[in-house]
């Protein structure tokens, strides 16, 4: 961990308050392209998510989106500002400390499933597990119970080309739920599923969320967007509106 | 890596206190999410959030008994991942196989042969040295000088060293024929290549040698130069199938001599009958054979330590019969067990640091050849390793992960050059047959081949391993396959 310093200190009285789980604190993401060409994928991004809320991230494709969801799901780290998860002050960490994170805090859900093709479908829901180190038995019947909450049960020993879409991208949501992490990080969860299973997934996300888990969901898609109760606008970088409906 | 964590796991842990406080608020909270009684109700009663955050176990159980959880994860996708590639396994492995299995075969031939000069050649008897006009078992150069400088041992010196040589338990001489063209018959049977040896009486008591039936050479045989033998039993089984030989009349190169006695069998030394041979007594050989032949004198100690001090004396006493200059070396040889399997092991030495040698390149080709492959999974995975890296793989259980692949792949290389090396020792035993010395595979063998060959895939996984393990996660996911 960092070495603290006086500044650092100062942070820490920032800490955010018990319902905040997000606190993204004037977040910068810079690249520097050569012969002092900056390009600013994120130019000062601030906002707060209360613990068991659902927001949506919308914006065009170059918006920023993508690196905001990066940065929130603690595969990469801002050039500048503070990021706070469930008390951690993610932005100082290393590579190793965001990788304790992403194992324990995140459950990720992508556009492609990513799923391991070789592995069946109950060893690809383990895998987490196998990270934060479970032994193996307690970690079965974890990726079992989770696999239950998404109505896998009966085909958790299939490979995922033996399954569908719906049921690959389920799958994934199991094993974003099985580590219980603090936020449910959704990109695009629905892009490459019909507007029929679509649906469906939406609506395992909505009994996620009824049933208290943080879900934020990255998409392009106004009706994908509109399951949300809060939608934060992205536009070149900054943070062009912050509505909540419902 | 390993301090960078576990300074974040009581960092985190020093956070457990707090966390654990605000885990019972946010329970208060969430008793606000109470939800109507519907058909989901076993559905979302396994969703309940009571239990989600347990904040405090899982952060414990992130040290310690983890890293094996890693390793035992690591060890089964190189196991996966080699049955899914099996023809590129094999191929990948076959210089690791090579040298295994080259090493294996060399230890176990040099571990049989030294089994089989410690048996036949080196067994001279307890505490026996034998002076000779050569030193035994030495190199082809130093035979080639030692035939120019070196003179036979002469009765005169046998006689010599017997009466100034100090508190020895025996001392014994023998001569053998050096023409090859010897033959014995018994009436119409003939046994060529005979071995034609005189002795003197007491050889008995020095060699290896046993009387089955009837007597040695005896002090009055000697004394006498008497007509009588000793023979072996390859002489029995030709001449006297069925008759006891003793007394019988056996004609040794033309001269009838009487049998006295038969000894036991010995076998055979590179495939060559050691009991194709008759002994008569020394005197009677240098009347009918050879006048001044030359000696093996067979000198017995009383234990091991005094065996020293006798070839030492016995080295002093013949330099000086025979003028030999200081700084000069000895014109005779004084053979014992342990110099000849000395002088053996010096031998197998070089044969197995060429073996060695060999090996290093086989291995270090083998390597580079799993390295290249090693490097080709890393790429054709990247997504996989992105996958694994966005779950919470730390760099180190994908190096672990890696470096565990090349190595098992390596120790299964190993396995097959062991398996090699049995089939090829066998081949060896099978074709040189049970006459000879057989190979035998040592523990130290097996063990050397399986640890190097892992320890080779060890070594020449980690660049590829490191190079997974550096892998930005996004740009990993990113790329598809």
């Amino acid at each position: 961990m960092a070495t603290r310093t006086g500044a650092d200190s100062l942070r820490e009285l920032q800490i955010p308050p018990d319902g905040v789980i997000i606190k993204a604190d004037d977040l910068w993401k810079t690249y520097d392209m050569g012969e002092a060409i900056q390009v600013h994928a994120l130019s000062g991004v601030s906002f707060d998510i209360d613990r068991g809320e659902y927001v949506a991230i919308m914006g065009p494709s170059g918006s920023g989106k993508s690196t905001l969801m990066n940065l929130l799901g603690c595969l990469d780290t801002p050039t500048r500002g503070n990021y706070w998860l469930n008390g951690h002050l993610v932005s100082e960490l290393s590579d190793d400390e965001l990788a304790y994170i992403r194992n324990k805090e995140i459950g990720f859900v992508f556009q492609t499933f990513n799923l391991l093709a070789r592995a069946s479908a109950l060893h690809n829901v383990e895998l987490p597990l196998i990270y934060s180190g479970m032994p193996a038995r307690e970690r079965l019947e974890k990726a079992e119970e989770s696999l239950r909450k998404v109505d896998l049960a009966e085909r958790m020993h299939h490979k995922p080309n033996e399954l569908s879409g719906g049921q690959r991208q389920r799958v994934a949501i199991a094993r974003a739920l099985v580590n219980n992490p603090s936020i449910m990080l959704a990109d695009e969860p629905t892009g490459n599923l019909d507007s029929a299973t679509g649906e469906e997934i939406m609506g395992v996300f909505g009994r996620l969320h009824e049933a208290g888990h943080t879900i934020l969901l990255v998409t392009h898609e106004h009706d994908i967007a509109a399951h949300a109760h809060r939608i934060i606008h992205v536009r070149d970088g900054r943070i062009e509106r912050d509505e909540r409906i419902g | 890596m390993l301090i960078a964590s576990s300074t974040f796991a009581t960092a985190a842990s020093n956070e457990t206190k707090e966390s654990a406080r605000r885990n019972s608020k946010v329970e208060n909270r969430r008793a606000r999410f109470e939800f109507p009684v519907s058909s989901f109700e076993p559905l979302m009663a396994s969703f309940d959030q009571t239990a989600a955050f347990p904040r405090t176990g899982a952060i414990q159980s992130a040290t310690g008994a983890g890293a094996w959880v890693t390793i035992r994860e690591a060890f089964w996708i190189a196991v996966e991942a080699l049955r899914a590639h099996k023809l590129r396994t094999f191929l990948t492995l076959l210089g690791v196989v090579i040298a295994t299995a080259t090493l294996i075969v060399v230890m176990s031939l040099i571990n049989g042969m030294n089994l089989y000069i410690a048996d036949h050649i080196a067994n001279l008897g307890a505490n026996v040295f034998i002076v000779h006009r050569y030193q035994w078992a030495q190199g082809y150069e130093a035979w080639l000088k030692a035939r120019r400088r070196n003179k036979p041992i002469l009765i005169e010196e046998f006689e010599y060293l017997r009466d100034n040589l100090k508190d020895y338990r025996n001392i014994g001489a023998e001569a053998e024929i050096q023409n090859i063209n010897t033959y014995a018959r018994f009436q119409s049977h003939t046994v060529y290549f005979v071995d034609i040896a005189g002795v003197t009486p007491n050889m008995i008591d020095i060699g290896m040698q046993k009387v089955e039936s009837g007597r040695y050479i005896t002090q009055p045989d000697y004394d006498h130069e008497s007509l009588v033998c000793f023979i072996g039993q390859d002489l029995v089984n030709s001449f006297f199938p069925n008759v006891d030989p003793l007394n019988k009349e056996v004609l040794v190169d033309g001269i009838p001599f009487r049998v006295v006695g038969v000894a036991e069998k010995i076998g055979s030394t590179f495939g060559e009958s050691q009991d194709n041979f008759v002994q008569i007594p020394l005197t009677t050989y240098q009347k009918f054979f050879s006048p001044r032949p030359s000696l093996e004198v067979n000198v017995q100690a009383w234990d091991a330590e005094q065996m020293m001090r006798l070839e030492d004396q016995t080295r002093a006493l013949l330099r000086a019969r025979r003028h030999v200059p200081y700084r000069e070396d000895d014109t005779f040889g004084i053979n014992a067990s342990d110099t000849i399997m000395q002088t053996w092991h010096q031998i197998t030495g070089a044969v197995f640091g060429v073996t060695i040698g060999i090996v290093a390149v086989f291995m270090l080709v083998g390597g580079i050849v799993i390295m290249n492959i090693m490097l080709a999974s890393v790429t054709e995975r990247t997504h996989e390793i992105g996958i694994r890296k966005s779950l919470g793989a730390r760099r180190r259980d994908i190096l672990m992960q890696f470096v565990i692949e090349a190595s098992v792949m390596a120790g299964i290389g190993g396995g097959m050059g062991l398996l090699a090396a049995v089939l090829v020792s066998e081949l060896v035993n099978l074709i040189v047959g049970p006459g000879f010395f057989n190979a035998s595979i040592p523990v130290s063998a097996i063990l050397v081949g399986l640890v190097l060959s892992t320890g080779v895939g060890l070594f020449f996984g980690i660049y590829p391993a490191s190079q997974a393990a550096k892998l930005d996660p996004i740009e990993a996911l990113r790329t598809e396959n």
